[in-house]
C-alpha cells in the first residue's frame, strides 16, 4: 500500500478523546505531509500528547479516524502500526544491551540475524554510538539513551515516527546539540517526524510545520514563521515568543485602546465596527529612531533597560498601565553610551503590517 | 535526648568555617542518650543470647542445657542418624519447594493485574491479599484444617502445601505490588511500539525487569515456608511430619540437644537464605534490599 | 487522492480493552485465595453455630449452644488474661522498641542498614528454635538468672518460666521487631532539621522529644502496636513453653479444642471471639489513623 504523494503520512479526521466529564483532544484535523519534520506545540495539557499518543495507537480516540498512510488505522493496536515512538522517559529496556535494544523491533519482525546485525550497526552509526553496543542502559548518559531510543525506533523504518518530549530531560546546552542533531538525521533518513514539545524555541528551529494546541484544538498551523509572523489567535501570538498584547475597540481602521491612543492598523474586513480586540507588536518589530515614512510612531516614558548581553530590553510606558517591551540589538554599530535609561521620554514605532489585530 | 554530632561519612565535607562552629557549640550542649544506648546494647545482647545459646549447646559433649562440657559434633551426628528427622527434614524442603514456586507464580501474577488494572475485581481482590495480613496464623490454621476435613480430604504433605501458598501469596503479592507500581509503564508500551503483542511486551519486557524482585522475593517465602510451624502443625498429616512440627513436639515433651544441632542449622540455612534475598538486587545492581522486609 | 470515508461513531469495544489482560492475571490467584482462605474462614464461622453428633464428628447446623459456652467464666478469663498479656507486650514492645529504634536511626550513621538487618535477621530464623533459646535462657538455672543472682538481683526463689512474666517475655522475644521496624521508619522519615528547631524553639532536650519527636512517630508506634498485638493475641507458643497450666491463652485453648478435645464447634466459636476481638482493635487503629490523616490536612 505505497502512499501516493498526496496522501498525507498521517491523516487526524476529526478525532477526539473525552474522559469522564472532559475532552483531552477535541475534533482535530490535521494532515501530516510524508518527509516532514512536523511539531505538535502547547503548555502541558493542551492535548499534544494524547494526540501522539492516538496516532501511535496507545490511546484509542472517542471519535474519529487516524489515518496513516490512507490507512485507517484507528483499530489497530500499536503493535500493528507502521510508526514508532521515542518516548519522554526513552522507556529504554533496562536488562537488555544497547545492540539489543535496538535490535527488539527487527527480532519481532523475524528479520534474519545477519540483516539485523548488519542494521543495528548502521544505526549505532548514525546516532555515534559504535563501540557502546554491549553497554546497559543503566551506564549511560541521558543523551546517550536518548541516541539508544531514536535509534531503537528509527532501525524498523517506520512511515513516521513519533517523538513526545525526546529532549525534555536534557540540560539546554545538551538538548540544542540534539536538536540540530535531530534535525539532521531525520534529513538523512526521510522519515516523517512528528515531535510534541512544549519548548517554542524548539518547535520553531526544527520544524516544517507547526500545529500550536490549547485545550485539546488546534489553535493554528503553519510554518514556523507563519506561525510566529502571523498568529491567528491571541493564544498563538502570546504562547509563540514575547508580544505586547493592547485591548481594544476596532472602529474604522483603528483600535482604539482602552488605556491610551488610537492605532491605526488600516481597514478589516473581517473585524466588525466595534468589536473588542487585541492589538499585538512583537518586541523585536518595534523600532526606536530612524522611523520610516508610513511608520506609526507613538511616545513614551522608559520605565526599565534590562541588558542582556546580545539585546537590550526597554520597558515603555506607553499609557497609565500600558506597558511595552521593545527589543533592541546590541549590535557592533550600538555604542552602549547611546541607551535609553530610565524616565526619558521617548518616541517609538513600527510599520502597520507588524501591528496585529486579534479577536 | 538529641543530636549526637559524630563525624559520620555524610559530614565527610568540610563545611564553612562559620557553620562548623555552630555546630560545635551545640554539639556540646548536647548529651548523648545514653539511656536509649544503654537499652540498645542490652537488647542485641538478649535478642542474641537465645541464639547463641543454642549454638553453643549443639556442639556440648554432654547431655546438659546448662553445663558446657566441652566441643564436640556429637549431636550432629546424631541428627544425622535420625531417620526420622532426616526424613522430616526432606519434606519440609518439598513443601518450601512447591509453596514457593506455587505462590510466587499466582502472587506475581496477581501483583501485575493487582497495579494494572483498576477495576471492581481489582479492589476484591486486594482486600482479599490482605486478609492473611491482618489475620493471626492460628485462625488461618485452624480454617485451612476445617476446609480440608470438611472436604474430606486427609491431612498430608499436600495439604500444607496448598496452606503454605495460600499464606504465602499475600507476601508475594504485597511486596512484588509496590515494584511493579514502581515500573515505568511506557517501557511496555515501547515493547509493543516495537511490535510485541501485549503478552510479549509482559514477557520480554516487564518480567525481565522484576526478576530481581522476583528470585528474592522467592528465597524469602522458601524461608518462611521453610521455617513456619503453625500453618504446618495444623494442617499436616501423621506421617511425614514438617521439621518445624517435629520439633514442636520434640520441645514439648521433653528436649533432646539433637533439637539444638537441627536449630542451629535451621538458624544458619534461614540467616543464609535472608542474606541471599537481600544480595540479589544488588547482583543485578540494582541498590536497596531492606525494603523486601519491611514491605509487609 | 483516495480516502477511505470517514468515521465518526464512538470507537468503544472495537480493540481488547487493555484491562482485559491483566484481569486474567488476577483470576488465579483470586480464585485461590477464595477457594483456600475465604471459604475456609467462612466454614469456621459456620462450623461456630454447628453441633457435634454422639461419635464428636462436626455436624452443621443452627446452635448457638458453642456461642454460648463462650460465657462460661473459665473462658472468659482466659480471654481477659490473653488481652492483658497482649496489651502488655504492646507498651513492653513499645518501651523497648523506642530507644532502640531512635538510636539506630538517628545516632547509627553508617552502621543504621546494618544494624536493622541484624534486628530482621534472626526474626527470619525459625520461630520455634528462637522461643526455645530463650526458654532456656530464661529458665531457673539459666544464663539470665544465674546472672541476676550473682548481682543480688534475684533470689534463689525467683522463677521466670512457668509465670506469667515468661509468657510475656516470649511474646515480647517473639514479637518486638514488628515494633521496631515501623517506629524506625517514621524516625528515619523524621526531618533532623525539625529536632534542631525544636531545640531553638523549646530548649530542653526533653521538651523536645516531647513536642516535637514524639509526635512525629505516632503513626510508627500506633502500626507497631497493631503489628504486635495481631500476633501475641492468637500465640500459643510463649504459653506453651514459658508458661504454666495457670497462664493459657485464647491460641492454647482454640489449639486445645481441635487437638486434644476435639470440640470443633467450640474451637470455632473462640476462633471467632479471638477474630472479633482482633478485629474491634483493627477499627480501633484506623479510626485513629483515619482522624490523624484529617489533622494533618488541616
Amino acid at each position: 500500500m505505497e502512499a501516493t504523494p498526496a496522501t498525507p503520512a498521517v491523516r487526524l479526521d476529526g478525532v477526539s478523546k473525552r474522559y469522564a466529564d472532559s475532552y483531552a483532544v477535541r475534533d482535530v484535523h490535521l494532515d501530516i505531509e510524508a518527509g516532514e519534520f512536523f511539531s505538535l506545540l502547547g503548555p502541558s495539557g493542551c492535548g499534544k500528547t494524547t494526540s501522539l499518543r492516538m496516532i501511535g495507537g496507545f490511546t484509542d480516540p472517542t471519535e474519529g479516524a487516524v489515518l496513516l498512510g490512507g490507512e485507517d488505522v484507528t483499530a489497530l493496536p500499536p503493535n500493528k502500526r507502521n510508526v514508532n515512538t521515542v518516548f519522554q522517559s526513552y522507556a529504554l529496556f533496562d536488562h537488555l544491551s544497547i545492540a539489543d535494544n535496538i535490535a527488539f523491533g527487527l527480532k519481532r519482525k523475524g528479520v534474519d540475524k545477519a540483516e539485523i546485525r548488519r542494521r543495528v550497526g548502521e544505526m549505532l552509526e548514525l546516532v555515534q554510538l559504535s563501540g557502546q553496543s554491549r553497554r546497559k542502559p543503566g551506564t549511560l548518559s541521558g543523551g546517550q539513551r536518548q541516541r539508544v531510543a531514536l535509534a531503537r525506533a528509527l532501525v524498523n523504518r517506520p512511515a513516521v515516527l513519533l517523538l513526545d518530549e525526546p529532549l525534555a530531560a536534557l540540560d539546554l546546552k545538551l538538548r540544542r546539540q540534539m536538536q540540530v542533531e535531530l534535525k539532521q538525521i531525520q534529513r538523512e533518513v526521510g522519515i516523517t517526524f512528528v515531535f510534541v514539545t512544549h519548548d517554542q524555541d524548539e518547535a520553531l528551529t526544527m520544524s516544517d510545520r507547526v500545529a500550536v494546541m490549547n485545550e485539546g484544538r488546534v489553535e493554528q498551523c503553519g510554518t514556523p514563521e507563519d506561525v510566529y509572523e502571523h498568529p491567528a489567535s491571541r493564544f498563538v501570538a502570546s504562547f509563540m515568543g514575547t508580544s505586547n498584547l493592547m485591548a481594544g475597540t476596532y472602529r474604522d481602521g483603528a483600535v482604539l485602546l482602552d488605556e491610551g491612543p488610537a492605532l491605526s492598523v488600516g481597514h478589516r474586513d473581517d473585524v466588525g465596527e466595534g468589536t473588542s480586540v487585541s492589538v499585538s507588536v512583537r518586541p523585536e518589530k518595534i523600532w526606536l529612531s530612524d522611523f520610516e515614512p508610513g511608520m506609526e510612531v507613538l511616545r513614551g516614558v522608559i520605565r526599565e533597560t534590562v541588558y542582556s548581553g546580545p539585546t537590550t530590553t526597554y520597558l515603555i510606558e506607553l499609557a497609565p498601565g500600558v506597558t511595552l517591551s521593545v527589543l533592541e540589538q546590541n549590535t557592533a554599530r550600538a555604542r552602549m553610551e547611546d541607551r535609553w535609561i530610565g524616565g526619558e521620554t521617548v518616541e517609538f514605532g513600527w510599520r502597520p503590517e507588524h501591528c496585529l489585530v486579534l479577536s | 535526648m538529641t543530636l549526637l554530632r559524630t563525624p559520620a561519612p555524610t559530614d565527610a565535607t568540610p563545611a564553612e568555617p562559620g557553620r562548623t562552629r555552630l555546630r560545635r557549640r551545640r554539639g556540646r550542649a548536647d548529651r548523648k542518650p545514653r539511656v536509649a544506648l544503654a537499652v540498645t546494647a542490652l537488647f542485641f545482647a538478649l535478642l542474641y543470647l537465645p541464639i547463641a545459646v543454642v549454638v553453643l549447646f549443639s556442639f556440648n559433649t554432654i547431655k546438659s542445657l546448662t553445663v558446657f562440657d566441652g566441643f564436640g559434633l556429637r549431636w550432629y551426628r546424631a541428627f544425622l542418624h535420625d531417620e526420622v528427622l532426616i526424613n522430616s527434614l526432606g519434606t519440609s524442603l518439598k513443601i518450601s519447594l512447591v509453596a514457593m514456586a506455587g505462590s510466587v507464580l499466582l502472587g506475581t501474577a496477581l501483583a501485575l493485574g493487582l497495579v494494572r488494572c483498576r477495576t471492581r475485581l481489582g479492589s476484591v481482590a486486594g482486600l482479599i491479599m490482605l486478609v492473611p495480613l491482618i489475620t493471626p496464623e492460628i485462625v488461618t490454621g485452624v480454617a485451612s484444617m476445617l476446609l480440608f476435613k470438611g472436604l474430606g480430604v486427609t491431612l498430608s504433605t499436600g495439604t500444607v502445601m496448598i496452606s503454605e501458598i495460600t499464606f504465602s501469596i499475600s507476601y508475594v503479592t504485597v511486596i512484588l505490588r509496590s515494584r511493579v507500581a514502581a515500573l515505568n509503564p511506557e517501557v511496555e508500551e515501547a515493547a509493543m511500539d516495537l511490535g510485541a503483542t501485549r503478552w510479549q511486551a509482559v514477557r520480554l519486557v516487564t518480567l525481565p525487569a522484576l526478576l530481581p524482585a522476583v528470585l528474592a522475593c522467592s528465597v524469602l517465602i522458601f524461608a518462611l515456608v521453610f521455617d513456619d510451624f503453625v500453618l504446618a502443625y495444623f494442617t499436616t498429616g501423621v506421617d511425614p511430619q514438617p521439621l518445624s512440627v517435629r520439633i514442636y513436639s520434640a520441645i514439648r515433651f521433653g528436649v533432646q540437644p539433637t533439637i539444638n544441632a537441627v536449630g542451629t542449622l535451621m538458624l544458619a540455612g534461614s540467616i543464609g537464605l535472608i542474606a541471599l534475598a537481600l544480595f540479589i538486587p544488588r547482583l543485578f545492581g540494582r541498590r536497596g534490599g531492606l525494603d523486601l522486609l519491611s514491605g509487609k | 487522492m483516495t480516502l477511505s470515508p470517514p468515521s465518526r461513531g464512538p470507537r468503544r469495544g472495537r480493540r481488547a480493552p487493555a484491562t482485559r489482560i491483566w484481569t486474567w492475571f488476577m483470576v488465579p490467584g483470586t480464585l485461590w485465595m477464595t477457594a483456600f482462605l475465604i471459604a475456609s474462614l467462612v466454614l469456621v464461622a459456620v462450623l461456630a453455630v454447628g453441633t457435634t453428633d454422639s461419635l464428636g464428628n462436626p455436624r452443621f447446623g443452627f446452635d448457638l449452644s458453642s456461642v454460648r459456652a463462650l460465657t462460661d467464666p473459665a473462658y472468659s478469663h482466659v480471654l481477659l488474661r490473653s488481652l492483658g498479656y497482649s496489651l502488655l507486650t504492646c507498651v513492653i514492645c513499645l518501651l523497648i522498641a523506642y530507644p532502640v529504634a531512635y538510636t539506630i536511626a538517628l545516632h547509627g550513621g553508617r552502621f543504621k542498614n546494618a544494624m536493622i538487618a541484624a534486628i530482621v535477621v534472626p526474626f527470619f530464623a525459625n520461630y520455634l528454635v528462637r522461643m526455645y533459646g530463650w526458654s532456656v535462657v530464661l529458665s531457673d538455672d539459666g544464663p539470665l538468672l544465674r546472672a541476676l543472682r550473682s548481682i543480688g538481683l534475684a533470689d534463689s526463689g525467683t522463677k521466670v518460666l512457668n509465670t506469667g512474666t515468661g509468657v510475656v517475655a516470649g511474646l515480647v522475644y517473639g514479637f518486638v521487631v514488628f515494633m521496631i521496624i515501623p517506629l524506625y521508619a517514621a524516625l528515619e522519615r523524621l526531618d533532623v532539621s525539625l529536632i534542631e528547631a525544636g531545640r531553638d524553639l523549646y530548649g530542653g532536650p526533653l521538651r523536645t522529644f516531647l513536642f516535637v519527636t514524639l509526635p512525629a512517630t505516632r503513626q510508627g508506634a500506633a502500626a507497631g502496636l497493631v503489628l504486635v498485638f495481631l500476633p501475641a493475641m492468637g500465640d500459643f507458643v510463649s504459653a506453651q513453653l514459658m508458661g504454666g497450666p495457670d497462664q493459657i491463652m485464647i491460641g492454647n485453648l482454640i489449639q486445645d479444642k481441635f487437638f486434644q478435645g476435639q470440640n470443633w464447634p467450640l474451637g470455632s466459636a473462640l476462633t471467632m471471639m479471638l477474630m472479633l476481638v482482633l478485629l474491634i482493635g483493627m477499627l480501633g487503629y484506623l479510626r485513629r489513623t483515619r482522624k490523624d490523616e484529617a489533622e494533618a490536612r488541616g
